[in-house]
Parts: C-alpha cells; structure tokens; sequence
C-alpha cells in the first residue's frame, strides 16, 4: 500500500527517502526498484537518505541489497546525503555496507554515475572492437 | 529511584518507528547530543525490531533513573515471545541473520553504555538498555520530568508517512461508509426493481381484468342481441295467433275467452315491446345500429306521431297537442330514430301526467343549424337529484304514480344513445309539482350522411300507413271517422276547409279522400272536378259522403264511391280497401320451413282469389317456382339446406324466375351487408315481427306495389268477413 516515489532521471533513477521508513516499506522498495530498473531500462540508481537521521541494521541491509541486485541487472547504485551522525552510528554498529557506493549530494552522485557509466562504455566498446 | 517517561506497546510493524523516533524525542528532550541521539534510536529501533519480529510484539518502556548526576535513561522492551535460544552465540557475534545483518543485539549493545539481556525459553525476552546523561547535562527533578513528558506526548511522533496513514485511515473509512451507501443504494434498487416488478406485474393484471371486463360487456351485449332475437320469434307467433283469435278468424268467442285472450295478448304486447327495446338497445351498445338519412318535414312527423299515439290518450283527461311546426326547415336525418326518440319521451310524459297537457314543438337554430323537440308536461315533475338517474339503464325513481306504472326503464336510456348517434344531444328541465321539458338536439343534417337508394326504398318503415283525407267541416263527424278508422290500417289526415285539403295534397297523396259535398259555404262539387281533372291527383280515390242525395251528379263528376250519411264502420272500412285493392288471381310461393310462419302468411292472405303454394327450403322453393310461375314468391331467409340469399340468388340467375317478384320476410335483424345483397333484387322486406302487427296490411300493399300485386291483401276486416262467409 505504502510506496517512496521512485523518479525516472535520464537514464538514472531517483529515490529520495524523506520518511522513516518501517520495514515493509524498505522491501517495497527493494522490490519496486528492481522491476523499475528493468522497466526503464536505467543504468544508475540514485538513493537520496538525507532526510533519514537513522539508518539501523535493516535499513542498511536493504541499501547493499539494492546495490548488489541492480549491479546484477546492470545499473550502479549510489546512496547520497548520508548524514555524519548515520554514519557514525553505522560504524559503530559494525555495518559497513560493503558494495554500496556513496556520495555526498546528488549532484556528486550524478558525476560519478556517469563517470561510471562512460568507463564502463569505453571498456565495452574496447572490448567488443570498433566494426570500422 | 526510576521514573517512568513514556511507554509505547508494539504490535504493529509501524510501532518500531514510533518507539525509535520516541527514543530520538526523549533524547533530545533529556539533552543528549545529535549523535547520541541517533545512537539511542539505532539501538531501540534494533531491540523492538527483534521484539516485533521473533516475538510478534511486546512494550518498550522508558525511564529515568538516578538521583544524582549522571542520570541513567533506561529502555526496557520485553516480549513474551519464546525466548532466544542461541543467546550466546548471537552474543558472541557468531550468528547471521536471515532479515537484518545478525548484527541487532551485539550492535545494539555496542551503542549503549549498559545493556542487559535475560531470556527463558517460553517466557519471553527482556533488554534492558541504559544510556548515561550527558555529564553537562542538570540534574533532571521528578517535577522537571513531568513537564519533558508532557511535552514529548505533545509531540506526536507525526511523520509524513503518519500523516499519510491517518489520511488513508480516514479515506479507507469513508471508502466504507460509500461503499455501505452503495450497497445500501443496492438493496434500494434491489428493492424498487421488485416494487417495479409487482407494479408491471399489477399493470398486468389490470389489463387483463380490464380485457375480462371488456370481453364480459361484449358478452352481455351479444347476450341482449341474441336473446331479444330468439324471443321475438315465439312472441310473434303469441301475438300473431292471439290476434287472430280476437278478429274469430276460427269462429267465434265466448265474452270470458275474448277478455282472456285479449289479455295473453296485452301481456305479449308488452313483453314485444320490452325485448325490442332490449334489442334496440343492444344494437346501439353493438355499434350495429345503421343511420337511415331521409329527408322530412318536421309537421310530417307530427303528424305520423299524432296517428301513432292517439290510442295512448284513451280514457285520458290529458291532451297531446303538437304545436304547428311550419317554419321548421326540412331535416334530413333518421326520421324513424327521432320519432322513436319523441315517442319514448311523449308516452313518459303521458304516464307521468295526471292533469293538463303534454304539448310537442319544435325549434330551430339556425346558426348552429341544430333542431331541437320538445315535449312539455304537466306532470308531477323530476327532483333535480334524479335527473341524470332517470337516464340510466332500468333507473326508475320510487313514487307513488310510478309504482302504478309499468315501464322497461330502458326508454329514456334508449333515447340518449339514438340521439348520440344521430349526433345530437338529450336534455331535461324540471321542477316537481310544475312539469317537465324533455328536448332533444339534433343536427338539422345528419353528418355522417350518405344517401344510399337501395337501403331508402327496402327500409320497412313502419309510418307508411295508407292515408285517408277526410274533408268534412264538422267536428262531431271528424271525430267519428276518426274513431272508426282507429286501428285500422288507415291514417286519417283531417281537413276543415277545401283550402287545408288542397294545402295537404301539396305534400301528401293519400289512398282516398272521403268527402263531404255539403261543407259550408264552399263549392264541393267543384273540388271534386278538379281532383279528378288534375294528372296528380285523378288516381286517388274519392269517396262521396253526404247528407243530400245527390248520387248522380256525383258518379258523373268521378267519384268512384257514393254514401249517403250516417255511414257505418264496416261500410267504411269496405268501401275504402275496394277502391283501393281491384280483385285479382294469382299464385303466391310461400318458401318458408317455420309452420308457424307459412300459418301466419296464409291467414294474411287469406283471400279467395290467391292460390297459395308452399315449399319449406330454398331448393325445394326454386323447384316449385320452376313448375308454376308464380306471380310472387315470400322467401325466408334462414332456412335449412338452402337458404333464402341462395335462392334468390338462383333465382335472378335463371332467366325463367328472373322476374318474378321477391318479398322477404324475416326475423333476422339484416345488416348493411344483407342489404346490400338484396337491393335491387327484391321488392321490399317484411319482418316477421311484424307479420301481427295491426296495418300490416296496408304495409304489404305499398311494398306490394311497385309490382301491382297490392290487390293481395285484403284489409283484415273484408278478410276476416270473406274467412268467415
């Protein structure tokens, strides 16, 4: 019932989480992601948690879940406006989010994604070899 | 020394957030930095969770403990869940989680500066954690507490997504009550579809009843139609055989058995009249009555009804007078249906009249080109709230004249449906004690009007009595002529003066004229001359009556009959049908399979001078007629094998029988189809009902005539007589 509006950017997607978010609401968003990464044939997805000043071990869990499925479908994830007090309190708690990249602000994850994106184009078109 | 800060019961997954952002409030409150903050909520958001999510629910509890700084703030989450099993192993960091990252507890002990955790498999879970005030942070009294409770309760814990439940709640309510409202408006319509149901049903149903009564009005009508038909085939025969009993055509009577019969014979008269009123009646309610348009003179008509009615005055102290009507245009509508009309209201008027006068006018308007009848009593009048009774089917009012009187209480009935289908209208004006004014409206031109020959000259109009003038200036005489012609077939026209006779025989020609040579101060002789000089009128017979012998000059100036005064009835009576019936022979075919009517047929022509054959079908009447050539065949109708429109048929077929004369004579009430097969065909034709009726004589003659076989008939008196010699 309950869903975080997911934007489509480009080729990026864009979830900005501005509530607290209980458990069912986080795996709607897992999921709703994923079908939308497909759906929109995306190639990054942009997860905007400036407004959450708590992340706990589920949430965090969810964030490097949605960081690995959408690498497996081909779109780079990138968590930004992470606030330091989360952070800290990530660390202390012993999550390190492994495979989650961050950013400071959208704009800064916008860059890397693309930046991302263009390695990973050149690599494919080196790769795969120029026809001409 | 702990006090209680607030408490929050977890049952549902969204009550994790609340207990976090509650731990976040009291932090804050309490006056612990940002992240220590974010820490204490880390760590309750963890602990519910595992409450919520191993246990399926439990409370956390908040507490300020401590009366010395540092204070401790304490959050106990208990859950009566069955306990953890592998405590140690969690704790010891060796366990991972399948939803979170295994890291709840140990994480959660790691943020807090006391943690405590005890569990009973079954029993349920208790943590404990503490977290120490800031060192800055004042000593918090149990005063200063109440006043941070009361503030954090204040702040509800409202997010967006809150605020978004709360709305959906609401909007989920309302989607409720709407969909309570629909289905209320469901059964509603549910209701009214059935409601709907029973009215069509009902709808139905009165149709249906409405058909049932429609059918059973029909019914009643063809009920009247045929009943009255069947009744006036034995009727006639009552009648026609009492009749003939009265005039001793079979010898005579004892004085007891004349007053007996004459009874039977009143009694059946009676019924006659009340089954064709019945009848008429029906025919109107049928839409079978037929309109036969002629034109008339409206003094003609008196004059018919004068002859007609004057046996109703008898022993009467009323008089019926009939206003002169000589200013009233010729009317062209059914002359019959409005005498009918008038009859109905004058003998009414005469029964309901003691004293005084019934007097008959005329009116015309000629704007609206309407003629109106009146017929003015004097009798005991019609209490206003009886008017419209009066006219309804057997509506008699209780009164004493009433109950003395007999009536059918379909005449006036009658007479309002004859005058809607003449397209006019029948009204009354009346006061009890004083009077009343019967008047009927009618269209000076019959609307629907359509001349049709055949139906004009085959009607049996009953008013086509033989007429006799008589020009006599005494009134004693008149009287007495008129007296002895009374129920005879002749219509006495009077006149006083040669003046009113030659005013008359403008418009009328009679049979005869009975005349008197002596008339004062007038030239009879002359009158006589010139009656027999004039084309029109030398046919008519004249009788000569006078008190002068004077035969010779008489014969000489042409009348054919010369009597010298006083006259007797029977040599009236005589005279009058010799001159107007010269002795022929003749063979008469009588087609017929009723005795009763072939009896009566022979009685009526009971004369020595016809030979009379019988046949009782139409084949064996065609085989008769083949074999004798008769001068005229009287043909029934309705008859076994083949019926009386067949034979004629065959008749005019074959070039032998083609010309021989036809009379029809039927109880069958004929249609306007029936007439129109025999137009042309056939003289005329004589109802069988008719048949004893007084001057049905005369009637035969006239119908007889066109074919000169009038001679036939006999006036019942000479017939009688010749019976009897």
């Amino acid at each position: 019932m309950d869903r975080i509006p997911i934007l489509k950017l480009g080729d990026f997607l864009l979830v900005t989480v501005q509530v607290d978010m209980h458990d069912r609401l986080a795996m709607n968003l897992q999921e709703d992601l994923t079908d939308k990464i497909v759906s929109a044939h995306a190639r990054g997805v942009l997860i905007d948690i400036s407004a959450l000043d708590m992340v706990d071990s589920f949430i965090g869990r969810m964030l490097g879940n949605i960081a690995s499925m959408s690498r497996i479908l081909d779109a780079e994830t990138v968590v930004v406006g992470m606030r330091p007090a989360v952070a800290i309190t990530l660390v202390e708690l012993g999550l390190s989010l492994p495979g989650v990249r961050t950013a400071l602000n959208v704009e800064r994850g916008m860059e890397m994604l693309r930046a991302t994106i263009s390695v990973y184009a050149a690599e494919y078109s080196e790769y795969h070899g120029d026809p001409f | 020394m702990s006090l209680p800060i607030i408490s929050i019961s977890i049952q549902f997954e969204h009550d994790v957030v609340e207990s976090r952002q509650r731990a976040r409030q009291v932090a804050e409150a309490l006056g612990f930095e940002g992240p220590q903050q974010t820490r204490l909520a880390t760590a309750v958001s963890e602990i519910t969770r595992n409450a919520f999510t191993y246990a399926g629910g439990g409370r956390a509890e908040f507490f300020l403990d401590g009366s010395s700084v540092p204070q401790l703030l304490l959050i106990r989450v208990t859950d009566h869940g069955k306990g953890i099993s592998n405590l140690a192993e969690i704790l010891e960091g060796r366990y991972r989680s399948d939803t979170g990252m295994g890291l709840g507890i140990t994480g959660a002990r790691r943020l807090m500066d006391k943690f405590t955790i005890t569990t009973a498999p079954g029993e349920g879970t208790e943590v404990v954690l503490g977290k120490l005030l800031p060192r800055r942070a004042p000593l918090i009294t149990p005063a200063m507490l109440s006043k941070l409770v009361t503030r954090i309760e204040k702040q509800k814990p409202r997010t967006l997504l809150h605020e978004f439940r709360e709305q959906n709640r609401e909007l989920m309510r309302t989607l409720d009550e709407l969909r309570k409202r629909q289905d209320e408006l469901l059964s509603l319509n549910r209701e009214l579809e059935d409601t709907n149901r029973g009215v069509v049903a009902l709808y139905a149903e009165l149709d249906e009843r409405a058909d049932r009564l429609r059918s059973a009005d029909d019914l009643k009508s063809r009920f009247l139609w045929n009943m009255s038909h069947e009744f006036r085939t034995p009727l006639n025969s009552i009648l026609a055989l009492s009749h003939l009993l009265i005039d001793r055509a079979d010898g005579d009577l004892t004085a007891e058995q004349e007053t007996q019969v004459a009874f039977i014979r009143k009694s059946a008269e009676s019924l006659y009249q009340l089954v064709n009123d019945l009848l008429d009646f029906a025919k109107v309610e049928a839409g079978k009555t037929v309109v036969r348009p002629i034109e008339f003179k409206v003094n003609d008509l008196f004059g018919a009804l004068r002859g007609m009615l004057r046996p109703l005055l008898a022993g009467s102290t009323v008089s019926l007078n009939f206003e002169e009507a000589d200013q009233i245009p010729d009317v062209y509508s059914d002359e019959g249906k409005i005498s009918q009309i008038l009859r109905n209201f004058i003998s009414n008027a005469l029964k309901f009249t003691q004293t005084g006068e019934v007097r008959v006018s005329a009116s015309h308007d000629a704007n609206r080109s309407l003629v109106e009848f009146h017929v003015k009593d004097t009798g005991i009048g019609i209490a206003p709230e009886h008017i419209e009774k009066i006219f309804e089917e057997f509506g008699q009012i209780d009164n004493p004249i009433q109950r003395t009187l007999k009536g059918t209480g379909l005449g006036l009935t009658l007479s309002r449906k004859l005058a809607a289908v003449l397209g006019g209208s029948v009204s009354v004006a009346s006061q009890v004690g004083t009077g009343s004014v019967f008047s009927v409206s009618l269209p000076q031109f019959y609307a629907a009007a359509k001349r049709t020959s055949a139906t004009e000259t085959l009607t049996p109009e009953a008013s086509r009595q033989r007429s006799v003038l008589v020009v006599e200036d005494h009134f004693e005489t008149r009287l007495l002529y008129t007296k002895m012609l009374q129920d005879s077939p002749w219509q006495i026209l009077s006149a006083k003066s040669i003046r009113e006779a030659e005013n008359i025989l403008r418009n009328v020609t009679p049979s005869a004229i009975l005349l008197d040579t002596f008339l004062t101060g007038e030239d009879t002789f002359q009158f006589l001359a010139q009656l027999k000089s004039d084309d029109s009128t030398h046919k008519i017979a004249v009788l000569v009556v006078t008190a002068v012998d004077d035969r010779s000059k008489a014969m000489a100036l042409g009348a054919d009959a010369y009597a010298v005064k006083p006259i007797t009835r029977q040599f009236l009576l005589d005279t009058l049908r010799r001159l107007a019936d010269p002795p022929l022979k003749a063979t008469v075919l009588l087609v017929d399979d009723e005795d009763v009517s072939r009896y009566l047929w022979k009685q009526l022509l009971n004369n020595p001078d016809i030979r009379l054959l019988e046949a009782t079908d139409g084949a064996n009447g065609l085989e008769r007629a083949r074999m004798e050539k008769p001068d005229l065949v009287i043909m029934d109708l309705s008859m076994p094998r083949m019926n009386g429109f067949e034979a004629i048929d065959s008749m005019k077929k074959d070039p032998v029988l083609r010309d021989i004369p036809v009379l029809v004579s039927t109880s069958k009430i004929l249609t306007e189809e029936d007439f129109r097969c025999l137009a042309g065909h056939v003289l005329g034709i004589m109802p069988k009902a008719s048949l004893s009726e007084s001057g049905i004589e005369s009637r035969l003659r006239s119908m007889l005539q066109p074919a000169s076989l009038e001679y036939l008939v006999a006036s019942p008196e000479t017939a009688t007589k010749g019976g009897n010699r």
